[in-house]
């Protein structure tokens, strides 16, 4: 207990309670001095808040350690580049860490901690679901500052958001552990900005949840004005969760961009790099750029709310559509963001438990820019049915259906792939064929919505709802087990449980085929999105049953994959080799990696997916380097 | 370290980039006085825009070979810390073009009524800082340390008085900054616009649009004043040497992109469109 | 080669299931709920075709998929490697081409089938929409009614002229497969032919609040002649109503939106009901007891945040009214008509 109370992560908490109230202090302070009133629902007034959650962050981040050595630089005092690590077992995840697997692993928990937050919101407005009429979340019930319905907005709306920085972190953190890796790499370029990408994701994450205790906010997590300019204060601390969390995509991604350009390994050409860099890279470039629109978004509305600038109001001359441009310039690449990645897992893993090349590599790679540049025009077709310019939705509906165009490139190879190969299924493959399967559904939904005259009857229905959940799940949550049940020998030596992997994977598939035909069936039918009660009339309260079931499966499927993960660190069967027989860099070291990765530099002498061609390795370890050594 | 021009050329080259974007700025006020074309005015800022990007911040470094193999080495990171120093600037670049979006959507051909003298002085004084920007980090490049102090307190002063010049003489000239401060410390409800009362368009989104735009790049002056003073007085420690001030370069492309960006907002604000009276 | 042979046959089995089985469902040639509109046949009509091909390219994945994992299955405890097959660019060229030219083809028939969606009447009829948290608000210019619910004439274009008065909501009839947002600010139009008689729901397609669930209001498609016999009952109301201080109250709730929060059956919606409103006991949010008088109605609409009911949000949903001195009057003497 001694070691949580003296590590980082308390140090880093403690520092942004002090800040908050630093920063709420200062505000009340100088309203009491101007007269105002100084205390409001929540006891401190809205703009206290706001400025108090802004400081505590920032005090998080100087509190916790990882910018001492910035500070350090900035007042002239050199720090040694090559970093030791102090603290051993577990401690490690709780403090600053400049290793890049480290890190990776950080992000990998806090993901896995904000989808077993997410998922239990899913779980109990589910519950309430189950059924039409209200069962328990009524207007009776206050909790919070909200009666029942705006209880089950909250909970809903911070589902949708706690899930999606779920996923950004997730995201990150197997990138994070796994490029440097593939590329022979000792660390990522920016270490130490590295580890700040990770560690201002916990006060992001503080912030965002802290919203349900203010108030909640009854927008869904798109936050759309005019509505999110007279929600409670719980919208601020929303606003403001997102846009710190917007900066460790930006500085992770920033990072992992000059990574891959200045890090490869010796003979590491563009087209010999492993798949899943050019997924990673293609991420990065959209995470980097794009995210900057949606904290402009809600930065405007904020300060809509705060100083009163009529940005989205129309009372004022302002424009509430401008805020859905805004928004969804970023947050439809955005989405693209949560999947190249998990579609990087499958194309690297598949040759590996297929023992074949990956067919058309180049076309793949291609692919995944391909899908990073489109997908930056395709924005407004969340927005046809908004009174947007009527005429612009042409272009953007043939930009959309573009976008089918290399993702098939994708589904293709994969097939070709598996082709005629020796294909063996232990949990990742399952979990790897599962994605391909749910994506192939995610995939194929979108097209009804990328047709305007069709989406003005699916938008706004539980049919987009089914729609994203199998992108969503297919793109990242199953390729995320698939990462994980895959890289767990490599980080930790050991393997998760095969059976229990396997009852995870089984339970969750069907489940997950059932909750998504379900949504777009009961979609079709009449059920509108983000509604707490829906009419009895539209004869689907059988289909939320059965939803709601499978819901609760996925719920305990995914439970028992946390104790077979925490289980396994300490008590998993030792595997410390080539346990999946890969030819990928990382399978070439003994498991766990060591500190600096690879202690003799490796060289890049072949194809990275050359199965089934005999002495044709894909790296050899440097031979001994006169004079120059790297430690 | 092997320099392509001798510090003295250097230095030259600095005026003349100088005196063409003096030339370029006075040509832009009066294209807009007399003319109000706004693809011309936008031609100009893109043209200054490039000789900023080129002389000043040095852009084409980015595509210096290479040869180093030795990852550890401090050439070898140099090149990696400058592509992230300009992969940042490049995503800080989105937030300013989602801010001109928002302007071009919320006034389109229309601008504020500003005080348009405040707006040209301003915008020389931000440019004759980048020219001292140059200066010092051309003289630091040759080893010359005092000259680099020199010239950077100097840019530190010109800065200083571009964000006085904006945030408090600029602000508090307008009466309209009093309605959102008070909205911000005040009640949500029961405050008149203060365009009933002395008729100033700049409430609602005409005033939201100049606030954001001003204080947006405000912060990022701020930030760059304090990146100046932290590499001054490091330099004052004798931390940077001809061949070793990543920190300096660092400095001085990031007070460079400051004023880049304020090549396009001054033209946005000032200069396009008709005065909303 | 025989390979291929069994998987093509697969597919094409596989995409004829998929296809009924989405038919099954009613999702792919019939559609669910009942086509109401002239707009409904391009969207039902592209939408089977999109089922046809999502069946086929379903099938064209999902089957060598299955196949492969049980015909090439590496041995158990083996570890053998597959064919070294690296690509084959005329086959990535066609699997690249080909779908470019179906979504090519796709995107012209989704600009046709809107085209047929934006077909304009230059006779259609003008109604006026108003949305607000939580209700709508139908009105017929030309006659002077204001209504709750909207009333229809089948077989003739329609042209409802719609905006909000406080926050984003849309406007979504799902048997007429028609949205469109209801913006504050704007006026924005949908149009729509009904070609099918019966009684649907309008419901509000854009989150706006606590009760956006409940914000459905009835849409009757009736005959012309009963649209016509529906108007001139309505218009005889409002002339009735306009003689009494409680009738005029009435037309006031209903053009205000009220009812879309407070029922008159004695069902809590997103406010308190407004049967046996006057002269009710009620326990306030701060523990005290009130006894609703005039008072305090003239209050909770002029401020709707000074009381607030327990059970209800606080801070109040409600907006605030400004009525004249008359106005409130009128509506607290047709509140007191609602035993």
């Amino acid at each position: 207990m001694k070691k949580f109370f003296t590590s980082a992560l308390f140090k880093g908490l403690v520092w942004q309670v002090i800040g908050f109230f630093i920063g709420a202090g200062l505000v009340t302070g100088i309203r009491a001095l101007m007269g105002l009133s100084v205390t409001d629902t929540f006891f401190f007034t809205e703009p206290a808040w706001v400025l108090g959650a802004f400081f505590g962050a920032l005090a998080f981040l100087v509190g916790c350690g990882v910018t001492d050595d910035w500070i350090k630089w900035a007042r002239g005092i050199d720090t040694p580049d090559h970093h030791e690590e102090h603290w051993h077992g577990w401690e490690k995840y709780i403090n600053v860490s400049l290793d890049h697997k480290v890190i990776g692993i950080q992000y990998t928990l806090i993901s896995l901690a904000l989808i077993a937050i997410g998922g239990t919101f899913a779980m109990i407005f589910r519950t309430e679901l189950a059924a039409s009429e209200l069962q328990f979340l009524t207007t009776d019930l206050q909790l919070f500052g909200q009666n029942g319905p705006q209880l089950y907005n909250t909970l809903m709306s911070l589902h949708g958001m706690v899930m999606i920085i779920s996923i950004l972190l997730g995201v990150s953190g197997i990138i994070n552990y796994a490029v440097p890796l593939l590329i022979g790499a000792a660390d990522m370029s920016f270490p130490r900005l590295n580890a700040f990408s990770y560690w201002i994701a916990v006060p992001a994450a503080v912030t965002l949840i802290s919203s349900l205790f203010l108030g909640g906010f009854d927008t869904g997590w798109t936050g759309y004005p005019p509505l999110s300019a007279r929600a409670p204060v719980g919208m601020q601390m929303f606003f403001l969760g997102v846009f710190i969390a917007g900066w460790s995509s930006i500085l992770g991604a920033l990072n992992v961009v000059v990574t891959v350009l200045r890090m490869r390994a010796k003979g590491m050409t563009a087209m010999k790099m492993p798949i899943f860099v050019w997924a990673g890279l293609a991420t990065s470039i959209i995470a980097m750029t794009a995210t900057q629109f949606i904290g402009l978004a809600f930065q405007l509305v904020m300060f809509q709310r705060l100083f009163g600038m009529g940005f989205f109001d129309p009372a004022k001359g302002g424009n509430p559509i401008l805020f859905q441009h805004l928004f969804w310039f970023y947050s439809h690449p955005a989405v693209y963001v949560f999947i190249l990645p998990g579609l990087g897992v499958i194309s690297e893993l598949l040759p590996v438990f297929v023992r074949k090349p990956l067919y058309g590599y180049r076309w793949i790679a291609m692919s995944s820019i391909g899908i990073a540049l489109v997908g930056f025009v395709v924005w407004a077709h969340h927005m046809f049915t908004s009174s947007m310019n009527e005429y612009l939705r042409v272009p953007f509906m043939y930009s959309t259906l573009l976008v089918s165009v290399p993702t098939g490139v994708k589904f293709f190879s994969w097939v070709a792939t598996m082709w005629k190969g020796k294909i063996s299924t232990p949990t990742p493959m399952l979990f790897v064929l599962g994605a391909i399967v749910v994506f192939l559904m995610g995939g194929l939904s979108g097209p009804p919505h990328a047709t305007v005259s069709t989406d003005l009857h699916l938008h706004d229905t539980y049919f987009v709802v089914g729609h994203f959940h199998d992108t969503i799940f297919g793109g990242f949550v199953f390729p995320f087990f698939a990462a994980i049940y895959y890289w767990f020998p490599k980080a930790t030596g050991r393997r998760m449980n095969e059976f229990w992997g396997k009852v995870h994977f089984w339970l969750m598939t069907p489940s997950f085929f059932v909750l998504t035909f379900g949504m777009m069936y009961v979609g079709l039918m009449g059920m509108r999105r983000r509604i707490a009660d829906y009419d009895p009339a539209l004869g689907i309260d059988t289909a939320h049953l059965i939803l709601t079931i499978a819901g609760f499966a996925i719920f305990f499927s995914v439970l028992i994959f946390f104790i077979n993960f925490f289980y396994s660190i300490k008590h998993g069967e030792k595997a410390e080799g080539n346990v999946w027989g890969s030819r990928s860099p990382e399978w070439q070291v003994p498991s766990p990696m060591s500190l600096h990765n690879y202690p003799t530099p490796i060289e890049v002498v072949g194809e990275p997916y050359d199965y089934g061609l005999k002495d044709a390795p894909y790296i050899r370890f440097a031979p001994a380097a006169k004079g120059k050594s790297k430690h | 370290m092997s320099h392509t021009q001798t510090k003295s050329a250097a230095l030259m080259q600095g005026v003349i980039i100088a005196v063409y974007l003096a030339a370029l700025t006075v040509l832009e006020y009066f294209v807009a006085v007399a003319f109000d074309a706004v693809p011309l005015l936008i031609i100009v800022a893109v043209i200054k825009g490039f000789l900023v990007l080129y002389y000043f911040m040095h852009i084409y470094k980015l595509n210096e070979a290479d040869t180093d193999p030795n990852h550890d080495s401090y050439a070898y990171k140099t090149v990696t810390n400058r592509l992230g120093l300009w992969l940042f600037l490049l995503s800080d670049a989105f937030v300013f073009a989602g801010l001109l979006v928002m302007r071009a959507n919320l006034l389109g051909l229309s601008r504020p009524h500003l005080n348009q003298t405040l707006g040209l002085v301003v915008t020389v004084v931000l440019l004759v800082s980048s020219f001292f920007m140059n200066r010092g980090e051309t003289q630091m490049a040759h080893g010359d340390v005092k000259g680099f102090m020199r010239n950077t307190l100097i840019t530190f002063l010109l800065g200083l008085g571009f964000l006085l010049g904006v945030v408090v003489v600029e602000w508090r000239g307008i009466p309209a900054i009093a309605e959102p401060i008070l909205h911000f410390f005040g009640e949500p409800a029961g405050i008149e616009p203060l365009t009933a009362a002395t008729g100033n368009p700049l409430t609602g989104p005409v005033g939201g649009v100049f606030f954001m735009m001003t204080g947006m790049h405000a912060f990022h002056v701020f930030t760059g004043l304090v990146f100046l003073a932290v590499v001054w007085n490091n330099a004052r420690k004798g931390v940077y040497t001809a061949e070793k001030h990543w920190g300096v370069e660092a400095a001085a492309v990031y007070w460079h992109f400051v004023d880049l960006v304020w090549i396009f907002f001054y033209p946005a604000l000032y200069l396009i469109g008709k005065v909303i009276e | 080669m025989q390979h291929f042979v069994i998987v093509g046959i697969l597919v094409i089995v596989t995409t004829v299931l998929t296809y009924l089985g989405l038919d099954v469902a009613g999702l792919a040639k019939q559609q669910h709920p009942i086509a109401a509109s002239a707009q409904s046949a391009s969207i039902d009509q592209l939408w089977h075709w999109e089922m046809i091909v999502i069946s086929f390219l379903f099938a064209l994945i999902v089957v060598p998929m299955v196949y492969s994992l049980i015909v090439f299955r590496q041995k158990k405890g083996e570890m053998q490697d597959g064919e070294h097959m690296e690509g084959n660019t005329t086959l990535e060229i066609t699997w690249t081409v080909v779908p470019l030219f179906i979504v090519v083809i796709f995107a012209y028939l989704g600009g046709w089938s809107l085209g047929e969606v934006n077909r304009v009447d230059p006779q259609a009829l003008v109604i006026n929409v108003k949305g607000q948290q939580f209700t709508w608000t139908f009105e017929y210019p030309e006659y002077g009614i204001i209504s709750n619910e909207l009333h229809l004439p089948v077989n003739r274009q329609v042209v409802l002229k719609m905006t909000s008065t406080d926050v984003i909501h849309s406007f979504w009839v799902p048997e007429f497969r028609l949205k469109k947002d209801v913006v504050p600010g704007r006026v924005n139009d949908y149009r729509i032919t009904p070609t099918l008689v019966g009684e649907y729901k309008v419901r509000c397609a854009e989150l706006c609040g606590t009760s956006h669930a409940y914000m459905e209001n009835p849409v009757i498609v009736e005959s012309q002649a009963e649209y016509d016999a529906w108007i001139a009952e309505q218009s005889a109301l409002v002339e009735e109503a306009l003689k009494t201080p409680e009738g005029q109250g009435r037309l006031l709730t209903v053009s205000n939106g009220c009812t879309g929060c407070h029922s008159l059956d004695g069902t809590p919606l997103t406010g308190p009901t407004w049967l046996g409103i006057f002269g009710r006991q009620e326990q306030m949010s701060d523990g005290t007891t009130i006894v609703v008088d005039e008072a305090y109605i003239t209050e909770s609409i002029l401020n709707p945040n000074a009381k607030i009911v327990a059970g209800f949000p606080s801070p109040s949903v409600m907006p605030a009214f400004s009525f004249t001195d008359e106005q409130l009057a009128n509506i607290i003497a047709y509140l007191k008509t609602l035993k």
